[in-house]
Formats: structure tokens, C-alpha cells, sequence
């Protein structure tokens, strides 16, 4: 996938460059407006992430004029000030998706397949690791042929964890994904919502093979097991 | 209890009104009463002069007194004495015709004071003017014809030198006899004495009733008159404060940067207004660098806060170290926990300076209100959850503000819930919107806490509530969150071990 970072700020531009590219995500960025916009009208990206205080010109004349010049890239806002106006105009004038900072480099990535996903059409509709499978679609889940019914909050956190199976996510970074970020952050509803999912499937899964495939990572958080 | 200013205005307004009247109208009526006893006694003076110098026979007696009577506007000769006493060549008097009346000589007589000069010195130049307040002449009591010199007057020639000296000819009198009242006017010729006496209240009965007559038509009138113009007075005096109150409550609802226009007032209020708007601009000035602060803060909190949060999820993903993931997950959920405080507080300083946006789109509030009761349902240890949440239940609102309202709603009520506890959950229709309420047993939480529920920062007492978490911000945030979409968050009535919240959202 190509990504676009327009992003002024260059901490900011730093780890998420670094965390996309560890991902396999191949990032251009740029630091204005100006620069930005002209990339994008003559690169072939896939997505386009896009700050909205940038110098020069601002995030959300950049969206304006790509999609005035018929460029449609999908395009994710970063906001910070006054988020609520800017997230309402950026979605009026045909962004995609907007992320409020502060935020997680796992749940952009997240957001950016989401977005290609949706434009791309129905590439890669199931998402099956070891014996459990996801139907994107119609959001079933089933395992080993037999259909688990999951509430749309367990189909969102199977569906994080399993995208990047092997790899660990926090609580906040599930919390963030599923729930949203204005979800008390000092609950444990992650921990009870694995919980229930790991229940629900332990009763369809292969008596010989009775550990969970969501495994716990101590301190940490929670990992789908790599077949 | 408080009585309305405009009820005291129209009181105040209408007892003076009448008050006025009244005493106009009392010293009208005295003056017309004191203008008929003088005409009276100038008629009476007329009427004596007439049969002292026309002696009249006994028998046109009855003729004259009827004449007499229709001058004086009398019904009846019997409300009249006439008499006339001839003076005997001794200057003795003797009563030559009329009733002889005893109670004439017991009478004090007195100068005819209001009948002086003007009547009967012109039409009779031999009338001396009266001297005032002299000639007080109490007559002796048992003399009833009294041999007096004649007077120096006799009444064709009109002798102009001897004015100063001639008694007065007309006196007055009033007295009681045959049971009534009576006025008299008693004439000195040189040829006898005449005394003309009217019944002083069948005098006075024909102006008394027109009065009386007068009065009961203009009192209720002039009452309906006295109460319109007394609530017209209040009214108009209401009319610019309720103007007032009403721009006033206006600007309170709306924005401090709304101005109430002065223009067109009168001179008090232009006053009163323009130190109402004075105000407002240093309210406005204070409060906007108040709220500002507060938003340039929550945005200059949020980039460090990003480029802590990207780092330590880098740092994160790439650890291999099992301690340090941990300790990076420790800081990452602080991250997290300062960034939610971070946005509960920009979100509070917009609403506070009016600049909560909210982007209304269709919403169905029964599936948003299930995902979250099943959300709180896995958030209970010990404790129930009863849901009754009416199907169908869609409003106009802004998708991400009311999920952060409920959000804090359901933390709240899980956070403080008693254990064992049952939360209630209930949504429905009502005429005025939709109400959601959230209830929950809690220990026991006084008036006075109950008081700064929506204060910011405010948890509770803090030693109960050691094991619980939460910045104090979150119901602050639903209420503003509520008020911007046209509703309000408030704390029902309840027993003291219970919170019940109460939500209105108007459905529109």
C-alpha cells in the first residue's frame, strides 16, 4: 500500500512513518500543504493522510481542491483543534475517514484498510486465521464450519486482533478500536468481552485443541495466535 | 410570598386615583353646598326686603307665600314662615300678619354676611353694606315686640350720608322650631320688620338629591375609569421591563455576544440597558479569555500527547523485553487517560463559549441504547442491569456528542453503583421528547453533594470513593452535551441511596 503523510509536525511524522513502514507500508511525506496537494495530484497512492493545521495551506483546502480536480483518493484527516467543526466539514467536503489526536499508528493502519477495503470493492471479503473464519460482509464468524453468533463489539475485536494475528494490541489500542475513544479508558470491559469470546468458541472448538487462540500477554494486552 | 410589581403599580395607581377623586369631589360638593346656602340667604334677604317694604294683607297672605315659596324653590308654603311686623308710631312692633313665631326673637341674629353690599345696594341704594362680623345682636329673650328707635332709614329716599351708620338691615338667622330647621332672614324698615324663614333641609333637598343623583351615576363610571387607567399605567410601566426581561433571557440562552439594543427607549431604560450591556462585555471579555485559554491549552496538551502516545506504541512494537512491554502498556494507558481528560476539557471550554457544534443526522437511539446497555452488561461484577427501552426511539442529534454523553452516563452509574446492586435503564416517548433515565443505588449521598453533582472535578466523597476512578468531568460534559441538542441532563428526585439521572432529548 502507498500512503501519503501530510503532517507539519515532525515528531509526529516521525513515528508514524517509522510505524507504517515497519507494517510494510511504503510512506511518502510531506510537510505543507502546498507540497502535499501537488503530490497527490501526481502520485498513485492508495491513501492520502491528511493533518488539518498545516503552514501554508491548511489540510482542508488540500481535500477541497483534490476532490474539485476529480482526484479520489481516499483521504483520512488528522484533527486536534476545534475537532468536532473541522471533522464535520472535512466529511462534508469528501474525506473518508478523520482520526483525533492523539492516536494510534495500529489504528490508523486500521482505519486505511478499512477505507482502501471499502473503495476497492469486495477484495478480500473473509479473513480466516487457523480454524476460524470472518465473513465481512454479512459479519458472521464461524469455526471449524459452524457458526458462532457474536455481538458486533466481538466481530470488531476479533477482526482487529485477527488482521495482525501474532502481533499484540493493548487495551487502549482495542479499547480505542472497538469502542471508540471516548469509552472510559478505566474499565475492563476489554478483558470481559475476550473473555466471552473466547467462551463462546471453546464450545466449537477441536477437543484435542483446547487452548484459546486469543492468547493473553502478561502486562501487556492480547494477541490472536499465528497458525 | 412575593405580590407582582405590576399588581402593586396598579394598586398603588388606583388608590391614589381615587383619593384624588374623592376629595374633589367632597370639596366640590362643599363648595356647591356653601354656594346654595349663600344664595339661599341672599333670596331670603330678597324675599324679606320684598314684604318689609310691600307690606302685604292677611289676605294675600296664602298668594305671596306660594310666590315666595316658588322663588325659593319650596314644594310646599308650609316649608316657609313669613311675618311682618309693623312699627307702631312709639317705634313699638306689633305683629300685623303671619303666624306670630317666638322662636324669631330667641334666634341669633346676625349681619347677612355673604348677602352684603352687591345685591342690595344696587338694586336698592338705601341698603347700607354690611359691616362683617359685627353687629352680633343677640336680641333680649323675653321681649318679643321690642321698642326700638326706628331706623334712621325709611326705605324710598335714600339718604346716601347716613350709610356708615345704619344698622344693618338684613340679618340672618338659623334655629329650631315645629321640629325642624329653619333659616331666617329678617328685614328693618321704618315702617316694621319682616322675617322670612325656609325649612333649611327642604332647601337643600332638591340639590342634595341632584348631587346624590350625580354621584351615583360618575362613582362607577369614574371607578371603571380609575381601574382601566390604573392597569393601563401598569402596563405601560411593565411593557419596558418585560421588553427587557425578555432581550435579557434571550442573551442568557443564546451567546454573551448578543447586545440588547437600547434604541427607541425611553431615557431610564437607554440607562439601564446600557449598563446591562456594559456588563455583558466585561463578562463576555473574561469569559471568552477563559474559554480560550482553556481551548489553546487543550490544543497545545494534544501534540505532545501524540507524539508521546506514537512513541511509546513504536517503542511497544518494537520490545522483544516482556518487563518493558508491560511498563509500556502502564504508560500508555496514562496517555490514554490524560488524552480523555484532555478532550472532556475542550469540549467543555467550546460548550462554554457556545461553540459546541452539533452535527444533527437521524439516529436510532433504541439500537444505540442496546449496544450500551449490553456494553454496561459486561462491565457488572456483582451487580443487575434492567433495561426497558422503548423500540423505535429515533432522534435528531449528533452521532459522536451523545455517544460520548452516554458513555459518561454509563460509567457513572456503573462506577458509583452499591454492590449487588440493580442499574435501571429506561427510554421512552414522551409528548416533550425522549426521556432516558439512569438509576442506581449508591451509599448514601447527602442534599448538599447532591448540589454540585454537575460541578467539575466533583467526585463525591472522596474517602468513599478511594477504589473508584473517573475525573469528575463526565456528567459536567453529558449535561452541556444535552443542553447543545435543545434538552437537559438533571438529577431526579430520589431517596438518598439512589442517583437517578434524567435525560431529555427533544425527538424532533
Amino acid at each position: 500500500m502507498k500512503v501519503l503523510l501530510v503532517e507539519d509536525e515532525q515528531k509526529i511524522a516521525d513515528f508514524v512513518c517509522a510505524g507504517l513502514t515497519t507494517r510494510g507500508i511504503d510512506v511518502t511525506h510531506c510537510d505543507d500543504g502546498s507540497t502535499g496537494l501537488a503530490k497527490a495530484l501526481a502520485g498513485n497512492f492508495d491513501v492520502v493522510v491528511l493533518d488539518l493545521m498545516l503552514p501554508g495551506r491548511d489540510g482542508l483546502s488540500v481535500l477541497k481542491e483534490m476532490r474539485s480536480l476529480a482526484i479520489s483518493t481516499p483521504v483520512i484527516l488528522l484533527t486536534a483543534r476545534n475537532e468536532l467543526g473541522d471533522r464535520i466539514e472535512g466529511l462534508n467536503l469528501g474525506a473518508d475517514d478523520y482520526m483525533s489526536k492523539p492516536f494510534f499508528v495500529e489504528e490508523l493502519v486500521a482505519r486505511m484498510h478499512a477505507v482502501v477495503r471499502r473503495l476497492s470493492g469486495d477484495r478480500q471479503n473473509t479473513l480466516q486465521v487457523g480454524q476460524l473464519k470472518l465473513d465481512r460482509i454479512s459479519r458472521q464468524a464461524s469455526c471449524n464450519g459452524q457458526s458462532i453468533e457474536l455481538t458486533a463489539r466481538e466481530f470488531n475485536l476479533l477482526e482487529y486482533l485477527m488482521r495482525s494475528a501474532g502481533q499484540t494490541f493493548t487495551r487502549s489500542q482495542i479499547l480505542e478500536h472497538v469502542w471508540g475513544y471516548d469509552f472510559d479508558p478505566s474499565t475492563n470491559v476489554v478483558d470481559v468481552c475476550i473473555k466471552r469470546i473466547r467462551g463462546k468458541m471453546a464450545v466449537l472448538q477441536d477437543p484435542s485443541d483446547i487452548t484459546s487462540p486469543i492468547e493473553s500477554v502478561r502486562g501487556t494486552g492480547y494477541r490472536f495466535k499465528k497458525p | 410570598m412575593t405580590i407582582s410589581f405590576r399588581t402593586r403599580l396598579f394598586v398603588v395607581s388606583g388608590l391614589i386615583v381615587t383619593a384624588v377623586l374623592t376629595a374633589v369631589m367632597l370639596v366640590g360638593w362643599t363648595r356647591v353646598l356653601d354656594f346654595e346656602a349663600q344664595r339661599l340667604e341672599q333670596r331670603l334677604c330678597m324675599e324679606a326686603r320684598r314684604i318689609a317694604t310691600q307690606p302685604f294683607q292677611n289676605q294675600d297672605r296664602m298668594r305671596l307665600a306660594v310666590d315666595v315659596a316658588n322663588k325659593l324653590h319650596l314644594t310646599s308654603p308650609d316649608q316657609l314662615i313669613l311675618q311682618f311686623d309693623a312699627r307702631s308710631a312709639g317705634g313699638n312692633l306689633q305683629s300685623i300678619n303671619g303666624r306670630f313665631e317666638p322662636a324669631f326673637d330667641s334666634a341669633q341674629w346676625r349681619a347677612a354676611k355673604s348677602v352684603d353690599s352687591f345685591n342690595l345696594i344696587d338694586s336698592q341704594k338705601e341698603s347700607p353694606p354690611a359691616r362683617r362680623d359685627e353687629n352680633l345682636q343677640p336680641p333680649p329673650p323675653d321681649e318679643p315686640p321690642r321698642g326700638e328707635p326706628p331706623p334712621q332709614h325709611p326705605p324710598p329716599p335714600p339718604p346716601q350720608a347716613d350709610r356708615s351708620y345704619a344698622p344693618v338691615p338684613c340679618t340672618l338667622a338659623t334655629f329650631d322650631a315645629r321640629g325642624k330647621q329653619w333659616r331666617a332672614a329678617r328685614y328693618e324698615t321704618t315702617t316694621g320688620r319682616s322675617v322670612v324663614a325656609a325649612d333649611l333641609i327642604a332647601t337643600q333637598a332638591d340639590v342634595q338629591s341632584a348631587l346624590k343623583q350625580a354621584l351615583e351615576m360618575v362613582v362607577p363610571v369614574a371607578l371603571i375609569f380609575t381601574a382601566l387607567g390604573a392597569w393601563l399605567l401598569s402596563s405601560l410601566t411593565m411593557r419596558p421591563v418585560n421588553r427587557l426581561r425578555d432581550a435579557m433571557k434571550d442573551v442568557t440562552q443564546k451567546a454573551l455576544n448578543r447586545r440588547l439594543t437600547s434604541r427607541g427607549e425611553d431615557r431610564e431604560f437607554k440607562v439601564l440597558i446600557d449598563a446591562y450591556n456594559t456588563m455583558l462585555s466585561r463578562l463576555e471579555a473574561s469569559f471568552q479569555q477563559a474559554s480560550r485559554f482553556s481551548a489553546d491549552a487543550a490544543h497545545e496538551l494534544k501534540t505532545p500527547l501524540t507524539i508521546l502516545q506514537g512513541r511509546i506504541e513504536h517503542a511497544l512494537n518494537k520490545s522483544q523485553d516482556p518487563n518493558l512491554q508491560s511498563d509500556l502498556t502502564q504508560l500508555l494507558d496514562e496517555v490514554g487517560r490524560l488524552s480523555v481528560i484532555t478532550r472532556k476539557l475542550l469540549l467543555l471550554s467550546q460548550a462554554d463559549a457556545g461553540w459546541l457544534t452539533i452535527q444533527r443526522s437521524q439516529l436510532d437511539l433504541s439500537a444505540t441504547l442496546d449496544e450500551l446497555a449490553a456494553d454496561m452488561h459486561m462491565l457488572l461484577s456483582d451487580q443487575t442491569l434492567f433495561c426497558a427501552i422503548e423500540r423505535n426511539l429515533t432522534i435528531q442529534g449528533d452521532a459522536v456528542l451523545l455517544l460520548q454523553l452516554f458513555n459518561n452516563l454509563i460509567s457513572n452509574a456503573v462506577r458509583y453503583c452499591s454492590q449487588g446492586g440493580q442499574i435501571a435503564l429506561s427510554a421512552r416517548m414522551l409528548p416533550a421528547g425522549v426521556e432516558v433515565m439512569f438509576s442506581n443505588p449508591t451509599p448514601i449521598i447527602q442534599l448538599q453533594d447532591r448540589a454540585r453533582f454537575f460541578d467539575r472535578f466533583y467526585r463525591g466523597d472522596a474517602s468513599h470513593n478511594r477504589r473508584v476512578e473517573g475525573n469528575g468531568l463526565g456528567l459536567s460534559l453529558a449535561r452541556e452535551i444535552a443542553r447543545a441538542h435543545g434538552g437537559d441532563l438533571t438529577l431526579a428526585d430520589s431517596a438518598l441511596d439512589e442517583v437517578v439521572l434524567q435525560l431529555m432529548l427533544p425527538s424532533r
